[in-house]
């Protein structure tokens, strides 16, 4: 099940920040660390069939273009620090939000929270201290992209879609 | 026909791509209003006169869905069309906003789906004859 939740959430993060940001990634599976610092790093709760949370963290210097994508500026545009934070939330739910109905199947309601950026002090143990159900780590031009996926408890045994 | 918009999404970045979106779609914009949670956006529909709404699920303080329950039981709010632009994936949801006289666009959503959404809800004449 693991390699199925790996193949959906690469699936769904690439597609993401293709549509979402117009930047293309592809899985990197050779890299096993965190990626390089300077990162940011996004988290938002779920809970319904089964409850956890979604990590997301990606190159500091990823940030300006992803929201120059996004809000659709000039690439010499300057876009203010709160909408590249705010630009970065929302891939988080997007990912997210179309992850879990990928692996619970159709029919599962979740309740999805917030989404909130980690201080940078706080991001590496969190993801030390929880152990993920999957990472999936991707690269790009501009840098990298890693999504965790954290569950509580044991997660149901599920028909994912690849 | 120019439209009197409200927007309704906790992200200011999504905001900002809807607006981009309908004007580059050639909707004919009215006033174009921006609330960040569902509270703010019934305050809105409160002071102003709103022809679209287009909102989000999950946001703080109070969420899109019970917003368009206030909005469909209040007696000048119930006749607004409403868009729906959502990650929400789960089907019984889906079907309960269509229930309610939703339309519903899956986030990340393309220019042609929000195009589509409006011209069926409010038809061919809100857009300038040069983009339709």
């Amino acid at each position: 099940m693991k390699q199925h939740l790996n193949r959906t959430i690469t699936r769904i993060a690439t597609e993401t920040l293709q549509k979402l940001a117009f930047l293309f990634a592809f899985p990197d599976d050779g890299r096993t660390d965190e990626g390089p610092e300077p990162a940011v790093t996004g988290r938002v709760e779920f809970s319904g069939l089964f409850c956890g949370s979604m990590v997301v963290r990606i190159a500091a210097s990823a940030l300006p273009e992803l929201a120059a994508n996004m809000l659709g500026s000039a690439d010499d545009a300057e876009i203010a620090g709160e909408a590249q934070q705010d630009a970065f939330k929302e891939l988080t739910n997007v990912i997210c939000g179309n992850v879990l109905p990928a692996i619970a199947g159709d029919q599962a309601e979740f309740l999805i929270g917030v989404p909130a950026t980690l201080c940078a002090t706080d991001a590496p143990s969190l993801i030390r201290r929880n152990t993920a159900e999957c990472v999936v780590r991707l690269a790009f031009d501009e840098g990298f992209c890693d999504v965790h996926l954290f569950i509580e408890g044991k997660l149901p045994e599920l028909k994912i879609e690849d | 026909m120019a439209v009197n918009v409200l927007i309704v999404d906790d992200s200011g970045v999504m905001r900002s791509m809807i607006i981009k979106t309908m004007r580059l779609s050639g909707l004919q914009l009215g006033e174009l209003h921006q609330a960040a949670d569902g509270r703010e956006g019934l305050e809105t529909l409160r002071q102003h006169w709103i022809d679209l709404v287009i909102a989000d699920i999950n946001m703080p303080v109070m969420n899109g869905e019970e917003m368009i329950d206030h909005m469909r039981v209040h007696p000048e709010f119930k006749d607004i069309p409403i868009i729906v632009i959502s990650t929400e994936g789960s089907k019984p949801r889906v079907e309960r906003l269509q229930a309610k006289g939703t339309r519903f666009i899956h986030k990340p959503f393309t220019p042609e789906a929000l195009r589509d959404a409006v011209k069926d809800l409010l038809g061919e004449r809100v857009f300038h004859e040069t983009a339709s």
